[in-house]
């Protein structure tokens, strides 16, 4: 019911309408039966005279008779579509005819829809106003969009200088945090000790998140270009492994790979599918149990290069899969060592699988924990 | 490593070059300098040539690319390692054509900063400037 009040609130008045007809009389009768409505009404006697009176017009709904001398009715429509494409008013048939065929022919060259002959005013009132209402509807839309798209690249914009701002200052407080924390500068008591590396471990997540943020400016901006070479994935993966396996030593976590090919060589942007790799496989030592075993997988079949991460978690809550992908998309399940998360590492992977041309997603595996997929198009 | 030549240090934040600063104390470097831009780095090594350079590159006044460009056509055998915080690859490349000796991000751990310069030392400049710390 709202949907409806809010639909006959959308004020039509000065609407633009033009009518078609060879025959006056046809057209004196739906002026008439338009005349208290309040709309703009431009009238035209052919096919001919309607492509002229639409370039000076500019109607939101055209009326067009089918039969008429000169170019007829579904010529005049295609000649319309074709000149003013998508953005062109909707255009409705007058027909005496209302045999399917007619109707088939007419929706064929464009027409939103027809209006039978003899008319009836109401019907005739009833489906104009319909029409105009949705174009309004789409205009809006449009506008929307194209305010929400300006919108979204201003914030880009603010974004991409605020993080770069931030990140020198972070770097900074970071450092010297580094410097007191491993006594290089002269000795601390254990409490002094314990703030600092609070203040370095604040710092550093911070860092983390503003890094992350440039990323996702960077790549909305549409800055994110590639430099694809060819690169063995065993390689890399195996990079992104062996320091991984640092930090998941603190969790007693294991990082293995198995069923490695002989090579997996692609084109990649090197440093890139590592940031990705990276994400995937500290994702998944931050939601397994400490202890657990995290499996990565390089696949080579033909024409389709990629990796698998298999972590031992709790997976994903099928509720919150949509959500996996998309900035700041948070889900309930929790870092099981108080690890931090920003909720844009995954957003970025999948920016940057996407610009290789390449597809990633997410399973929940049949007994416990998920997997990670990426893959990658391999030119023959 | 003990580094036995001068240095300048050319950033226009402070709390970069107190922690640049800092990395180059483990290095016991002879001289240390600062410069907060471009046009104060090229006064300064024009009076007096530094060995090493560490170079920001977005600087107000002249920036680090700038900077570089004319370091190098003052002295060709100067040796500048860049200081980048959005470490483009066009910035890289520029600087590396330019004949810069290596880039550091700032935002790295210190350790690996502290890697880093001691590559650039060992690479580029002759055994009797520097003194690795004994094993």
């Amino acid at each position: 019911m709202e949907n409806l009040a809010a639909l006959s609130e959308i004020d039509l008045t000065g609407r633009r309408i033009l009518i078609v007809d060879d025959d006056r009389i046809n057209l004196r009768i739906l002026s008439g039966i338009l005349q208290g409505e309040r709309y703009q009404i431009t009238l035209a006697e052919s096919g001919e005279a309607a492509l002229e009176a639409y370039a000076k017009a500019r109607p939101d709904l055209v009326l067009l008779d089918v039969i008429m001398p000169g170019i007829d009715g579904f010529e005049t429509c295609r000649r319309l579509k074709h000149t003013y494409g998508v953005d062109g008013a909707p255009v409705v048939f007058i027909t005496a005819k209302s045999g399917s065929d007619d109707v088939v022919q007419g929706l064929a060259a464009g027409g939103a829809d027809y209006l039978p002959k003899p008319f009836k005013p109401k019907e005739v009132l009833a489906r104009i106003r319909s029409h105009l209402q949705s174009q309004t509807l789409v205009e809006r839309q449009k506008l929307l969009v194209e305010q929400l798209s300006k919108a979204n690249a201003a914030k880009n914009k603010f974004l991409g200088m605020a993080a770069h701002d931030l990140r020198n200052p972070l770097a900074s407080i970071r450092g010297l945090a580094e410097f007191l924390c491993d006594g290089t500068v002269g000795p601390m008591t254990p409490d002094q000790l314990d703030l600092v590396r609070t203040i370095h471990d604040a710092s550093q997540s911070m860092l983390d998140l503003v890094n992350e943020l440039l990323d996702v400016a960077t790549i909305e901006a549409g800055e994110l270009k590639l430099q694809l070479e060819p690169q063995d994935l065993v390689g890399v993966l195996g990079k992104s492994i062996f320091l991984s396996n640092i930090e998941a030593a603190k969790k007693n976590t294991r990082i293995v790979q198995t069923e490695a090919p002989a090579s997996a060589v692609t084109m990649i942007d090197q440093a890139k599918i590592r940031q990705v790799a990276d994400n995937l496989i500290s994702n998944a030592v931050k939601f397994s149990p400490p202890g657990s075993t995290i499996t990565v997988v390089v696949h080579a079949a033909a024409g389709i290069r990629g990796f698998s991460v298999q972590d031992q978690g709790p997976g994903i809550p099928e509720a919150e899969r949509d959500r996996l992908f998309k900035d700041f998309g948070r889900l309930s399940v929790k870092p099981t060592g108080g690890e931090k998360s920003t909720g844009l590492g995954l957003a970025i992977c999948q920016k940057i699988v996407h610009a290789h041309g390449g597809m990633i997603s997410a399973q929940n595996l049949p007994e416990l924990g998920c997997e990670f997929r990426v893959t990658l198009p391999c030119p023959p | 490593m003990k580094f036995k030549g001068s240095v300048l240090l050319v950033d226009d934040e402070a709390h970069i070059r107190k922690f640049v600063g800092l990395i180059l104390r483990q290095f016991s470097v002879s001289t240390l300098t600062e410069a907060t831009n471009g046009e104060e780095a090229l006064a300064i090594y024009s009076a007096q040539r530094s060995d090493l350079v560490l170079l920001d590159v977005n600087m107000p006044k002249l920036g680090g690319i700038d900077t570089l460009r004319r370091l190098r056509e003052m002295d060709p055998e100067c040796v500048v390692i860049m200081l980048t915080s959005l470490a483009t690859r066009q910035v890289i490349e520029e600087a590396a054509e330019l004949g810069a000796a290596n880039y550091i991000r700032k935002d790295t751990p210190k350790d690996e900063i502290i890697a880093a310069l001691r590559e650039t030392i060992e690479s580029r400049f002759d055994p009797d400037k520097f003194e690795n710390d004994s094993p």
